[in-house]
């Protein structure tokens, strides 16, 4: 995609867009859930006896995850890239405040109680196992409960947090 | 059906491929991988809500093709069973089912509450640099220990 071209101003390169992003987001979940499996993040086993601190694989994992993503990120950053999809690449670098500690607090012990996440329950579900069908539903109503919560007190009219630090870019909007 | 990988590929190469993936996201689209703003995606588009990030929505789909594609085409023995063998293993199916679903919801709580999860936070955020995703990735690894350790206790180390 030419770079000059604001993908804004012309209907047909941000419908292009959008459906490139589509693509991307298909592929980079592919890869993302490809690679939970491949280290068995889906089954409780492995979450709960890491929790038991048995067995220090996902530790290993969650660290080079980062010692991988963190320096080039930082290199990107510094050199102040221009990405394809959501422009000049920007870090959040938020403040902790208490819904952190408190959010975090829950998210851990729903944690350990169902030994998985998010993304690892999505291939839990496609890896076979039913009880995937319990955790999925409860995450979902967990994350609405709050939205809904959030939306009450902003009085019906405000769009609650997005399940990301930060908001999304215009350009991720489609 | 191929039984191509071992049964539990080496972190040396699940942690920097997740890393990697990260990184092509931000340097594609200045967006973090967050699985939890899938699901918020997701349930907004189920719902018809306006202002979906409808790219995400494909995410959330990804990752369970994703997870397909390891756990039936590159391994063998994909079959339909419970999951959850050591929690079965000490439990009865009617108290394992409520224990999963009132975890779940929790921590779908708690990701809201805090603005992400493993992913959004303890991966993207931590490699980001931010205090905040630090702060909530120590308090949920610290509470889950602890959850954990109090949950073998009270099962006499069962579980």
């Amino acid at each position: 995609m030419n770079p000059t071209v604001n993908p804004a101003m012309n209907p047909a390169v941000n419908l292009n867009s959008k459906m490139n992003m589509n693509v991307i987001g298909l592929l980079f979940g592919i890869g993302f859930g490809g690679f939970l499996a491949a280290g068995n993040l889906h089954e409780y086993d492995t979450i709960h006896s890491m929790l038991r601190l048995d067995d220090l694989y996902v530790y290993f994992m969650m660290a080079s995850a980062i010692g991988v993503s963190a320096p080039l990120l930082w290199l990107l950053d510094r050199r102040r890239i221009n990405t394809p999809f959501g422009g000049e690449l920007a870090l959040s670098r938020s403040k902790p405040e208490a819904k952190h500690f408190k959010g975090g607090a829950m998210f851990g012990l729903g944690w350990a109680i169902a030994g998985t996440c998010p993304a690892p329950a999505l291939v839990m579900l496609s890896s076979g196992a039913w009880l995937s069908l319990v955790a999925i539903p409860g995450i979902f109503l967990g994350l609405h409960l709050r939205e809904r919560q959030q939306m009450n007190a902003l009085g019906g009219t405000g769009h609650a947090g997005d399940g990301e630090h930060r908001e999304l870019q215009p350009t991720g909007s489609c | 059906m191929f039984d191509l990988l071992p049964d539990r590929v080496p972190w040396f190469i699940v942690g920097p491929g997740l890393g990697l993936l990260i990184v092509g996201m931000f340097m594609l689209a200045n967006q973090p991988l967050g699985a939890s703003g899938a699901y918020v995606q997701t349930s907004g588009l189920l719902r018809r809500r306006d202002g979906v990030a409808v790219w995400r929505v494909w995410y959330f789909v990804g990752m369970a093709l994703g997870g397909l594609l390891v756990t039936s085409v590159l391994r063998s023995g994909w079959e339909v069973r419970p999951g959850y063998d050591s929690m079965n293993a000490v439990f009865p199916l009617w108290a394992v089912v409520p224990m999963v679903f009132a975890g779940a919801t929790l921590l779908g709580y708690g990701a809201a509450v805090a603005g992400g999860c493993t992913s959004g936070h303890g991966i993207c955020g931590t490699a980001q640099r931010s205090p905040a995703s630090v702060a909530v990735t120590a308090t949920f690894m610290a509470t889950a220990i602890a959850t954990t350790f109090v949950l073998r206790v009270l099962t006499g180390g069962a579980l």
